[in-house]
């Protein structure tokens, strides 16, 4: 929430958003699966202008062995902003405290999310570059990080499917970009599985009123229903030809 | 019918690979092939389960015998009570499961080692495709290459004589292909065709 620049106006003339976008517009959504090889999971997710990739490994043995839980596996996540990932300098690399919260915060929905109860005294490690950002990157970090966790083959309960919601101008509009991020009244990233309804991630920075809050979710939640088609199209995408094939099991 | 995961896959209760169920309805946890009410996961790793024959690296030595890796994310042990045999790290041996506890940590018997060979890693979900319907494509594998095979449940292979070089670039075909209909006339087609070229 900290710049030097002064504040702008957040919506134009014709009372549209900066971007040219209506209240409830997305940015444009782009996400790949598989794009490592390397990885045991991977993904890309750009969104607007952020650009996230994320790497799963896992389950593995856990280090240190301390850590491990003989009733159900971990989860480590890791959440960096690339140096040069931003508008204004990042500085050194590495965690820092807005990254560290990010990161607890990612590893609490997926601890939601995932079979942990199969895989005890194991652990799982989900790490996401922010490579660019422009506002929102926590959200589009979730979303890269849940198809490659699919793409890891790690059991899940359903595709994370995050979006953000704030209030710009005393109005509430969906997926904040960074002006209307910085210089709006409020932001409400949020994470939904779809499949039930629950939300796995829902905070709130700035000062939103109840009825607002409400509303936040209630447009959030239909945002997330395009977010999904994405999410969707990508695991299709790469695994799309499986359709009507014949496995032979013996 | 491709799933994907939180699909549901049935209105019933169903138990099995790569499902979990919720209010007595089954649901997909992992990209899967929906085929005549079966799920067919095309992800995941080895678990062990009893009776499995697979192909472990021996990871440590202790006095009373081997701790090893079957390409599992959980621990796995051989008892030397087992062979006369005796393993040194490092060394590769094919074993069964015998026992496998609460937390998958799996107790092997039957130790054998291999004889000089190669060692290749598939996706173990693709571990059907490679032995085919009662070991068809296997066997196929086995004579077009005179090399002999020996297939683990955890998605390793040894092989060893023969045409190694051809034997190990059909199972690759198969690896990456597992998932595309008719595909043993496809590996037959390549055996054929590939036949002199690797000799």
């Amino acid at each position: 929430m900290s710049t030097t620049n002064p504040p702008k106006p957040l919506f134009r003339e014709d009372g549209k958003r900066l971007s040219g976008r209506e209240d409830t517009d997305l940015r444009e959504i782009k996400m790949q699966v598989g794009i490592f090889k390397k990885a045991q999971g991977s993904a890309m997710a750009e969104w607007g202008k952020n650009k996230v990739v994320a790497g799963v490994y896992g389950p593995k043995e856990v280090f240190p062995k301390f850590l491990a839980d003989p009733y159900k596996g971990i989860i480590a996540a890791r959440y960096i902003m690339a140096p040069f990932s931003g508008a204004e300098e990042h500085g050194r690399a590495g965690p820092n405290r807005r990254s560290l919260e990010i990161s607890k915060v990612v590893r609490h929905v997926f601890e939601n999310n995932v079979l942990l109860q199969e895989f005890p005294k194991t652990g799982i490690d989900i790490q996401m570059e922010v490579i660019q950002s422009d506002g929102g990157t926590r959200v589009t970090a979730i979303a890269a990080a849940s198809l490659a966790l699919i793409d890891a083959g790690i059991p899940v309960y359903d595709i994370v499917t995050p979006i953000s919601v704030g209030k710009v101008g005393g109005k509430m509009v969906v997926d904040l970009d960074k002006d209307e991020d910085n210089f709006g009244e409020g932001d409400l990233p949020m994470a939904f599985s779809l499949r039930t309804g629950e939300l796995l991630l829902w905070q709130m920075d700035g000062l939103i009123s109840r009825d607002e809050l409400e509303d936040g979710l209630n447009k959030g939640f239909e945002a997330a229903q395009k977010v999904r088609v994405v999410q969707e199209a990508a695991l299709k995408e790469k695994y799309g030809d499986f359709n009507g094939s014949d496995t032979g099991q013996n | 019918m491709i799933v994907l995961p939180g699909q549901k896959v049935a209105d019933a209760a169903q138990p099995g690979q790569g499902v979990f169920i919720e209010d007595n309805k089954t649901y997909a946890s992992t990209l899967a092939i929906l085929r005549d009410g079966r799920v067919i996961p095309q992800k995941g790793q080895y678990k062990p389960l009893v009776e499995d024959f697979v192909v472990g690296l021996v990871k440590d030595v202790q006095f009373n015998g081997y701790h090893v890796d079957v390409n599992a994310p959980f621990e796995s042990f051989i008892s030397n009570r087992e062979s006369l045999e005796e393993f040194k790290a490092g060394e590769v041996v094919s074993a069964k499961v015998v026992e496998v506890n609460e937390l998958h940590e799996a107790t092997l018997s039957q130790p054998r080692k291999f004889p000089p060979g190669t060692v290749i890693e598939i996706s173990f979900v693709k571990v059907p495709r490679v032995i085919g319907r009662n070991g068809s494509m296997l066997d196929m594998i086995k004579t077009a290459t005179g090399t002999e095979i020996f297939v683990g449940k955890n998605g390793r292979i040894f092989l060893t004589g023969g045409n190694i070089k051809l034997a190990i670039k059909a199972i690759g075909k198969i690896d990456a292909e597992a998932h595309t209909q008719g595909l043993t006339d496809a590996v037959k087609e390549f055996l054929e065709k590939n036949k002199e070229n690797d000799a």
